[in-house]
């Protein structure tokens, strides 16, 4: 399903985030990308979101070569995979609804099946009773719960997530982690970066280590 | 999804952000309908002088006067002399006697001119005359001027040689002004959708995270362009069919006195409907640039 072979990424100015790194994550599976802050996690999983390139490798995605895309098709694909973002990226100057539903605007979907599918959405992460709430008003679980919502509510095959567990307490990260399960029992291929042992835990995955950017012994 | 569904759903964004800044967006479209009503008032301007112009009778004319004692004969002599120069192209008798009558019937002086115990017009000719070059109309003169019983000769229509190219010399004016004016209004659009961008630059990038494409992005704020430019080519018609009317009024009034129709010309429907699908067009060009530009700053590090 995501395939990366030998892939490096440098930033401008020098930084190299990733070093030769090769992994296979097979359709269905679950895979927790581990690692100190600054190993290259979220560089990883932006590579497999095709939000970034590789400066040298492959990446792989549903038999696409992300490598090979053009602008246009790179976002398309985009569209096939949830991302839900460390920092959120949830838009304050409307409804959650209406946040879930970017998605599905952005795919064009009519606005009774739109609507019908982030209510959906919103039930399964528990805040349909807050659907018509800023995201201002909701607490840091609740608003990472409307990122999850927000990168289910299309019916990707991919789902990634940034650190989903961090900065919240062990209940709310407790119930993150569940719901990544959930997501994955009903065939989902998950990935997922964390730093947190009680979550990894929970999640009983395989693990890919960073540790400065490279593949750590396993 | 066909694409005239998503410029419907674009068409529909890019109304809705007009709704949400209705006072902003009515003073831009103010702004712009006054910068494109300008030219057009212009143009309404010119037209109407041409049409007033075009009333007056501006084919070359030469009037040749004689002298007060000129006979019956020296009358037909001067005629046949003038036929046959190679320039005359058509020679007009004026008897005095009907010199006189229509300056009774066409000016004030009827009270004047009764009290004279004789008619101080003399006999005339106007020959139509087949040249405006200053050189021929020169040589005419002195030609005509050496015939027996001849007194004057006045070659009368070099104004109208000079309010054809007063006429020419605005229309000039009139190209520069659409010129600048219409640079003026895609470049006023690309600033303010440039601005609009800036307001929306974090719903693009998380919509770029989500997948939407350059095309996804811009295409909002090309119809918001767009129509911005049309709303407001409409109003600086309507400015302009509004100033023509009111200025119209006082222009008809003054017809009987100056012996020719004058009124304003407005646009015709072709030409109007020009303005206005030139302005949407403008204002669809300034979005694009300005879009582009912001595209590349925010554009997704992939």
């Amino acid at each position: 399903m995501i395939q990366f072979s030998s892939v490096a990424k440098r930033y401008p100015g020098g930084h190299e985030a990733l070093r030769d790194v090769s992994v296979d994550i097979a359709s269905g599976e679950m895979v927790a990308v581990t690692g100190h802050s600054g190993a290259g996690k979220s560089t990883l999983l932006k590579l497999a979101a095709g939000i970034e390139r590789a400066s040298s490798g492959m990446v792989v995605v549903n038999g696409q070569n992300l490598g090979a895309l053009g602008e246009t098709a790179l976002a398309i694909l985009r569209r096939r995979v949830g991302f839900v973002f460390q920092d959120h990226k949830l838009l304050y100057d409307r409804s959650c609804h209406d946040n879930v539903a970017l998605p599905l605007r952005i795919a064009g979907l009519g606005r009774e099946e739109a609507a019908r599918r982030v209510r959906a959405a919103l039930d399964k992460v528990g805040l349909l009773a807050r659907e018509r709430s800023n995201p201002v008003a909701l607490s840091g679980g609740e608003q990472q719960r409307l990122c999850i919502a927000r990168a289910i509510v299309n019916r990707p095959s991919i789902l990634i997530a940034d650190e989903p567990t961090g900065n919240l307490d062990a209940d709310y990260a407790r119930a993150i982690v569940d719901l990544f399960v959930s997501f994955n029992q009903v065939g989902v291929t998950v990935l997922l970066s964390t730093h947190d042992e009680a979550s990894l835990g929970r999640l009983g995955c395989r693990r890919v280590a960073l540790n400065g950017g490279k593949l750590a012994a396993p | 999804m066909t694409w005239a569904r998503l410029h419907l759903l674009a068409l529909a964004e890019a109304m809705r952000r007009f709704a949400a800044q209705p006072l902003a967006s009515g003073f831009s479209i103010v702004v712009l309908a006054i910068a494109i009503a300008l030219p057009v008032i212009a143009a309404m301007a010119l037209r109407s002088v041409g049409a007033a112009a075009a009333g007056i009778d501006t084919d070359p004319h030469v009037n040749v006067y004689l002298a007060l004692d000129a006979s019956d004969e020296d009358v037909k002599r001067v005629g046949e002399a003038l036929k046959a120069h190679p320039e005359a192209a058509q020679v007009r008798f004026i008897p005095r006697a009907q010199a006189l009558a229509e300056l009774k019937a066409t000016s004030h002086l009827a009270e004047i001119l009764a009290t004279l115990d004789r008619n101080p017009l003399p006999h005339a000719y106007t020959v139509r005359v087949r040249t405006t070059a200053a050189e021929r109309v020169g040589n005419l003169r002195t030609d005509w001027s050496k015939i027996p019983k001849v007194d004057q000769v006045l070659a009368d229509f070099e104004w109208a040689g000079r309010l054809g190219r007063w006429v020419r010399f605005g229309n000039r004016l009139l190209a520069a002004a659409w010129l600048l004016l219409g640079g003026a209004v895609a470049f006023i659009v690309g600033h303010l959708i440039r601005l609009q961008v800036l307001t929306h630059r974090q719903e693009i990038e998380v919509s770029q995270l989500m997948g939407a494409t350059a095309a996804d992005v811009r295409r909002p704020f090309l119809h918001h362009g767009a129509v911005q430019g049309f709303l407001a080519g409409g109003l600086a018609v309507a400015l302009a069919s509004g100033l023509a009317a009111w200025t119209g009024y006082e222009l008809r009034a003054l017809t009987p006195d100056y012996g020719m129709e004058l009124k304003v010309v407005f646009l015709p429907p072709m030409e109007t409907l020009t303005v206005v699908l030139g302005a949407a067009g403008l204002g669809l060009a300034g979005a694009w640039i300005a879009v582009a530009r912001e595209l590349k700053r925010f554009s997704v590090k992939a």
